[in-house]
C-alpha cells in the first residue's frame, strides 16, 4: 500500500470518495481512493471505462469536487477552495491535457498558448515568445499560426501538451492524451511527454487504457470500480532518461519494466510455492 | 484587474463567428436607423407645423393686457406699447408687430357675417407671419393703405365679393358706441385652415385706430423668435414686464391643443422605441444565447485551463456591447444618412395624403435631427444590447468545468 503521508509526494488522495446521481440513482465513481504520486514522476492510471479514472484527474485536477475524503496537491487542500479558488490554482499549478484535445477554436496554436501565459500576468509580447518557445519544444513552431481546425489531430495534441507546459505547471494532468490518436501518433506523443518529463521535470499524471502509454509508466496504478486495485512498483530513480529512443517498444526503459514485472511474478510465484506469508497493508 | 486578453478573446468569438455577429449588428442598425429616420420624420413634422402654425397668425409669443386672451375687449388695450416695444427689443427680438383687434361685422350688399377684425402693421407683418404669401387673390398691405382689408376665401365668398368691392366693417369702439367705416377689398386669403380662410380680416392698423378712435392703440405685441428660445425668451419677458400689467403668451400656451398633439404624437414615438427596443433585446438575446450554447464547451475549456467566472462573464458582456456599438454606430451612419438625404430633397406627403394644410403641414417634410431625441434612442438601443449580453454573460459565468467540457 501506498503511505499517503509521504512527504516528497506532490499528489496526496485520502479515502476519496465521489459519487453522481443520476435522478435518485447513485453512481459511484470513486470509492476509497489513497494514493500518493512523487514529484516528477510519469504516472499513468490505468483501468477499464468507468472505472474512475477521469473523474479522478478531475477531482486531483480541481475541475470536480469530491464527497469525501482528501486530496493535497502540492501541499494544498484542493476540496476545501472555491470555485475562484480552484480556478486560480489549475491556473498556476496544473496543466490539462485532454482526449479530443480541447484547443479554443478561435485562437492560433500561438494565441492558445499565449492565452494561458497571459492569464497568468505575462504581457503579450513576452506571453507570444513563450509560447513560441514551447511550440518549438513540441516540434510545432511552423505550425504557431494555424488554427485548431487547420491542423491533425496529433498536431492539435502538441499544441495542448505545449499549452499545459507553458505556465510552468507543477504537475500535468492527461486524460486519454492518444484515444484519438493512431497508434503510430499517440507513440510519438508519448514520446514527446517522456521527453518533457524528464526535461524539465514536471509530474505528469496520465489517464489511459492505451498499452503504448502503460509501457511508458514510471508508476501504473490500475483503478477498478472507483478503487485503486494494483499498483505497481516505482522503477528507481536510477533509471536512465526514457525517451531518446523511439518507438516505446524499443525503449530501454520498457524492456526495464517488463524485466522488473517478470522478476516480481517470479519472486511472487516462489513466495507461493513456500507457503503463505503476511500480507502487507 | 481585468487581463485585456480577455477582450481580445471576446473579440475574436465575435470575428470568429461572422456572419452571426453581423446579422446581429445588421438587425441593430436597421432598428436603429429606422427610429433615427422616423424620430426626424417626426421632429421635422412638428417643426413644420409649428412653424407653419405661427406662421399662419399667432407668432411665437404675444404680449396682451391682462386678461385680454380670455375675454378680448378693447377696454383691455395694452397701456405703454412703446415701453413693452423697447424692453422686447433689448432683450434681443428683432421681429415684431403690433396689432389692434377688435370683433367686427363684414357687410357686403347681400350679406353679412362676424369677423375677427385685426389691424396690423403692413410693413412689420410679413417679419412675422407668411399672410403675405397665402393671399391668392390680389395683394397683401401697403403701409399707405386706407382703409383697405384682406378677407379669407370663404368669408369672402359668403359675402359674395371680388376684389375692389367695398366691404362694410361695423363693430363698438373702447366705449362702447357703434361705428362703421366702408372698406376696399384688396386681397383674398386661400390657406385652406379654417381660421383665416373663415372669420378673419385684415386691415392697416392706423386704419382700424381711426376707425375705433383709438389713435396708438394697441392690443397684441406679436415676436417671433426660435422655437427652442420661445420658454426662455418668456420668462425674461415676464421678469422685465412685470410692472406693466400685461400677459406674456408663448404660442403652447394660447393653444396648449397644438402642444398636446405634438406630446401625444412623441408619445406614439416612444411606443414604438419600445417595440424596437424590444425586438433588438430579443433579438441580441437570441444571438447571445444561442452563441453561448454553442461554446458551452468552450467555456468549459477556458475554465478548466484558468479563465476565472467573472472573466467568462465579461468576455459575454464584452462582445453584447461590441455587437451594441457596431450595430449603434452603423445605425447612426444610415439613419442619418437617410435623414440627410431626405432632408435636403424633402419627402412629399401630397402623393400619399392630398391635402395637408389644414394640418399646418405642408405637403413636402424635410426630416429634422433632434440631437435630443437621437440621443434617447442611441442610448436605449445601446443599453437594450447591454442588457441582452448579461443573461447569458451570467449562465456563461455558472458553468462548471467538467459539465460544460462534456457538451457536445
Amino acid at each position: 500500500m501506498i503511505q499517503p503521508d509521504n512527504s516528497s509526494a506532490i499528489i496526496t488522495v485520502k479515502k476519496l470518495h465521489k459519487c453522481y446521481w443520476v435522478g435518485s440513482m447513485p453512481f459511484p465513481a470513486l470509492n476509497g481512493v489513497n494514493l500518493s504520486i512523487d514529484r516528477g514522476e510519469f504516472a499513468v492510471l490505468a483501468g477499464r471505462s468507468g472505472s474512475g479514472k477521469s473523474t479522478l484527474l478531475n477531482v486531483i485536477g480541481a475541475l470536480e469536487s469530491a464527497d469525501n475524503g482528501e486530496v493535497i496537491v502540492n501541499g494544498e487542500n484542493i476540496l476545501g477552495m472555491n470555485h475562484t479558488e480552484r480556478t486560480l490554482f489549475r491556473l498556476h499549478n496544473i496543466g490539462f491535457v485532454f482526449q479530443s484535445y480541447n484547443l479554443i477554436r478561435v485562437l492560433s496554436a500561438r494565441e492558445n498558448i499565449a492565452y494561458v501565459c497571459q492569464l497568468q500576468g505575462m504581457e503579450k509580447k513576452e506571453s507570444e515568445g513563450n509560447a513560441d518557445h514551447w511550440l518549438n519544444e513540441v516540434d510545432m513552431g511552423h505550425l504557431g499560426y494555424r488554427r485548431p481546425d487547420q491542423l491533425s489531430g496529433g498536431q492539435q495534441q502538441r499544441v495542448a501538451v505545449a499549452r499545459a507546459l507553458a505556465t510552468n505547471p507543477k504537475i500535468v494532468l492527461a486524460d486519454e492524451p492518444t484515444a484519438n490518436l493512431d497508434t503510430k501518433t499517440g507513440q510519438k506523443l508519448m514520446c514527446l511527454l517522456q521527453q518533457l518529463n524528464d526535461k524539465f521535470g514536471t509530474t505528469f499524471l496520465i489517464s489511459s487504457h492505451d498499452p503504448d502509454v502503460k509501457n511508458a509508466a514510471s508508476r501504473l496504478i490500475k483503478l477498478a470500480d472507483g478503487q485503486v486495485v494494483r499498483k505497481w512498483e516505482k522503477i528507481p530513480p536510477t533509471t536512465p532518461p526514457l525517451s531518446k529512443a523511439c518507438p516505446i517498444k524499443n525503449l530501454p526503459f520498457t524492456q526495464r519494466v517488463r524485466q522488473f514485472l517478470r522478476d516480481k511474478r517470479k519472486r511472487s510465484s516462489q513466495k507461493d510455492k513456500k507457503g503463505p506469508t503476511p500480507r502487507r497493508s | 484587474m481585468i487581463k485585456p486578453v480577455i477582450y481580445a478573446v471576446a473579440l475574436r468569438n465575435l470575428l470568429g463567428h461572422l456572419r452571426r455577429t453581423m446579422l446581429t449588428v445588421g438587425a441593430i442598425a436597421v432598428g436603429l436607423s429606422a427610429l433615427i429616420f422616423l424620430w426626424s420624420f417626426n421632429d421635422g413634422l412638428h417643426r413644420n407645423m409649428l412653424q407653419n402654425f405661427q406662421d399662419a397668425i399667432i407668432g411665437s409669443i404675444q404680449i396682451h393686457h391682462e386678461g385680454f386672451f380670455e375675454r378680448p375687449e378693447l377696454s383691455r388695450h395694452l397701456r405703454n406699447p412703446d415701453k413693452i416695444i423697447t424692453t422686447v427689443e433689448q432683450a434681443g427680438v428683432k421681429r415684431w408687430s403690433r396689432r389692434l383687434e377688435a370683433f367686427a361685422l363684414a357687410a357686403s350688399d347681400e350679406t353679412t357675417e362676424g369677423v375677427m377684425l385685426i389691424g396690423m402693421e403692413a410693413d412689420r407683418e410679413p417679419g412675422i407671419t407668411d399672410l403675405e404669401k397665402r393671399i391668392s387673390i390680389g395683394r397683401f398691405l401697403r403701409e399707405d393703405d386706407e382703409y383697405a382689408c384682406i378677407l379669407g376665401a370663404t368669408t369672402a365668398r359668403n359675402l359674395k365679393l371680388d376684389l375692389g368691392d367695398p366691404v362694410i366693417m361695423i363693430g363698438y369702439d373702447r366705449f362702447g358706441a357703434l361705428v362703421a367705416e366702408e372698406f376696399t377689398l384688396v386681397g383674398i386669403i386661400t390657406s385652406g385652415e379654417m381660421g383665416l380662410d373663415r372669420g378673419m380680416a385684415l386691415t392697416n392698423i392706423k386704419s382700424l385706430q381711426e376707425m375705433l378712435d383709438m389713435p396708438g392703440g394697441v392690443t397684441d405685441i406679436v415676436l417671433r423668435a426660435p422655437e427652442d428660445g420661445i420658454q426662455q425668451l418668456t420668462d425674461e419677458l415676464i421678469f422685465a414686464l412685470s410692472d406693466e400689467n400685461v400677459e406674456v403668451m408663448p404660442w403652447s400656451t394660447m393653444f396648449p391643443v397644438m402642444n398636446e398633439w405634438i406630446i401625444l404624437h412623441d408619445g406614439f414615438l416612444y411606443l414604438f422605441l419600445v417595440v424596437v427596443l424590444f425586438i433588438v433585446l430579443a433579438g441580441e438575446l437570441n444571438t447571445m444565447l444561442l452563441s453561448m450554447l454553442e461554446r458551452t464547451r468552450e467555456f468549459g475549456i477556458f475554465m478548466a485551463i484558468g479563465t476565472e467566472r467573472y472573466e467568462i462573464g465579461l468576455m459575454l458582456v464584452f462582445e453584447a456591447l461590441f455587437i451594441g456599438l457596431a450595430g449603434t454606430l452603423l445605425g447612426i451612419i444610415f439613419g442619418t444618412g437617410i435623414v440627410l438625404v431626405t432632408h435636403s430633397t424633402g419627402i412629399d406627403l401630397s402623393i400619399l395624403l392630398g391635402s395637408t394644410s389644414r394640418f399646418y403641414v405642408d405637403s413636402l417634410i424635410y426630416p429634422h435631427l433632434n440631437l435630443d431625441h437621437l440621443g434617447t434612442t442611441v442610448g436605449a438601443i445601446l443599453i437594450a444590447s447591454i442588457v441582452a449580453g448579461l443573461y447569458p454573460a451570467w449562465k456563461a459565468s455558472r458553468l462548471q468545468p467538467v459539465e460544460a467540457m462534456r457538451n457536445v
